[in-house]
């Protein structure tokens, strides 16, 4: 059960980070990204590759960073003058050509296999030691990312997140820049759910296509609209909440003697009831934004 | 000031909205575009203020072509100040916030100082500088993007149907402040208007548009008087 409880924690961090990334996209840029599993692949792949083809450790963090920032760039670049909701189905799109890409192109990236053995973040360690170490890299990272995405909102670069969201025109009437405002937070971001993929493909030790189904990315929005758009907390309380109910899903099945279908059919429920009934009856989610920035950037 | 010559503009795939337009606006003037709904007059000031950009022609400022350049480079480039027609202030920002956020490139010892000016100039604003933008009257939000527009010191100020929707005396109050903005600042203002007989007691000369193309143009005094003007855009026997 211990062992349980660390690995729901671990999982527990790495959503929080594809929640904080989300968030900074869609709760402060207004930018409505439906693609976001696709920078997760990006780390994830990135540690695959340099696994498969022996380049170490340290080269894997290169090609995460190298394909984030190529994906995110792409991302902010599609459809530059299409409409926020156009640009999230473009957005979807671009995922699933991601997916498609790495599913068939065997020869690179394992097909639909997957690459597989990758080697653990802390090698020399192992049981119950490991996966504590585990769970300290997870934290550490998580709050590094928390305390980045905070700054950053803080800042005026933020503020210009944040009008961009209201009023785009507006904003660039008083002179900002919307695409490299657009471009600088998916790429940003891009570099959080890069890490969560880097750090999770080390951790399973296995990567592969069917980890990157855009079903995840809307687990991640279900989490940050309950937890609260806007709100840094909020996406990693909402991160917590969903990881937790799903953990203990299956002892309900058990409890209640229900068919095996049970879980998996009541995790969409829930991320569809979810995000439902908080768009609907709640939407400033259980975190509401905390309203009123510096004016004078 | 602001050249426009045989601007051809659009949007996406779609026919030519503007089919070669030409307009001149100098310093120190009130330059009025008229004419009826959907004949293209935001599509001419968007291009003006560069979120539109041409299929063909150019638009100079000062002498220089700014045709392809964007709008937020034409507001700290050539101090292009724009108020457009829906959307013009942030509305979870207060009153105080959303005139900061126009004086972005505007020194700071000067900011104060122009900002204290212009609560003394609309003290409806005044009021309520702690306010949200959000809980402001239509005519009260047109204040305060005017408001926003010039902390920055703007050379050119475009405003897209600044009196719509307001009340007859916001209309006039409005009307004033521009005015007083030409009389005070000396800068070259230009603005679409639908109330064509107000608009043009506070210009200098006007433009009329019609289905993409100038219909009439000349000083605002002789379309005042233009039997045609009347009839088509100043409902007849115009009131006073
Ligand atoms: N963003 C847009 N996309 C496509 N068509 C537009 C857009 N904005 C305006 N139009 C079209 O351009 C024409 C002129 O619009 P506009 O310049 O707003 O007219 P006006 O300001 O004179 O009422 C209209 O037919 C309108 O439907
Ligand atoms: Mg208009």
């Amino acid at each position: 059960m211990f062992d349980f409880l660390i690995h729901v924690l671990i999982m527990c961090c790495l959503y929080s980070m594809l929640a904080l990334s989300l968030n900074l996209q869609v709760g402060f840029g207004g930018l409505m990204n439906f693609g976001q599993i696709a920078l997760f692949g990006c780390g994830a792949y990135g540690a695959a590759l340099a696994y498969k083809y022996d380049l170490g450790f340290a080269s894997g963090i290169l090609i995460a960073v190298g394909l984030s920032a190529f994906v995110s760039w792409a991302f902010a670049g599609i459809g530059r003058n299409l409409q926020s909701d156009y640009w999230g189905i473009a957005t979807l799109a671009l995922a699933e050509v991601v997916r498609i890409i790495v599913t068939n192109e065997g020869w690179l990236t394992g097909g639909a296999q997957g690459i597989s053995g990758i080697k653990p973040l802390l090698p020399e360690l192992s049981g119950r030691s490991q996966q504590l170490g585990n769970l300290a890299i997870c934290g550490a990272v998580l709050l590094v990312a928390l305390l980045a995405c905070m700054r950053l909102t803080r800042s005026r670069y933020g503020l210009g997140l944040k009008l961009m969201r209201e009023e785009p025109q507006l904003a660039q009437s008083v002179g900002y820049d919307i695409m490299s405002l657009k471009r600088g937070c998916m790429i940003f971001s891009g570099f959080i759910a890069a890490a969560a993929g880097f750090i999770f493909a080390h951790y399973i030790t296995f990567v592969g296509p069917d980890q990157m189904f855009s079903s995840e990315t809307f687990l991640i929005w279900a989490m940050i609209v309950i937890g609260g758009l806007g709100n840094h907390f909020g996406a990693v309380f909402g991160a917590f909440l969903l990881q937790f109910i799903f953990a203990f899903i299956p002892f309900v099945k058990d409890m209640l003697g229900l068919p095996t279908e049970f879980v998996a059919a009541m995790r969409l429920v829930l991320i569809g009831g979810g995000l439902i009934g908080f768009i609907l009856w709640r939407r400033t989610g259980l975190f509401p934004e905390k309203v009123g920035g510096r004016a004078d950037g | 000031m602001i050249e426009v010559q045989g601007v051809r503009a659009g949007y996406g795939d779609g026919p030519d909205i503007l089919n070669g337009i030409n307009l001149v606006a100098d310093a120190g003037k009130i330059v009025t575009i008229l004419g009826p709904n959907g004949c293209g007059k935001s599509t001419l000031l968007k291009c003006i203020a560069g979120f539109v950009r041409p299929r063909a022609g150019d638009v100079r400022m000062s002498g220089t072509a700014v045709t392809n350049l964007k709008a937020h480079e034409k507001v700290r480039s050539h101090g292009v100040g724009f108020v457009p027609q829906t959307d013009n202030v942030f509305s979870s920002m207060s009153v105080t916030e959303n005139i900061m956020l126009g004086a972005r490139f505007v020194a700071r010892a000067e900011r104060e100082q122009r900002f204290e000016a212009l609560l003394t100039q609309y003290p409806a604003l005044a009021a309520k500088r702690n306010r949200k933008a959000s809980a402001l009257s239509g005519g009260e939000r047109q204040l305060l993007s005017l408001a926003r527009a010039l902390i920055a010191k703007p050379r050119i100020l475009l405003l897209d149907e600044p009196s719509a929707g307001l009340s007859p005396r916001m209309m006039h109050e409005v009307f004033e402040a521009i005015s007083e903005i030409r009389a005070r600042e000396g800068i070259c203002i230009l603005m679409v208007e639908q109330n064509a007989f107000e608009a043009l007691h506070i210009s200098d000369t006007a433009y009329v548009l019609s289905l993409g193309d100038v219909a009439m143009q000349g000083r605002a005094s002789d379309l005042l008087a233009d039997p045609a003007m009347r009839s088509l855009y100043l409902g007849g026997d115009a009131p006073h």
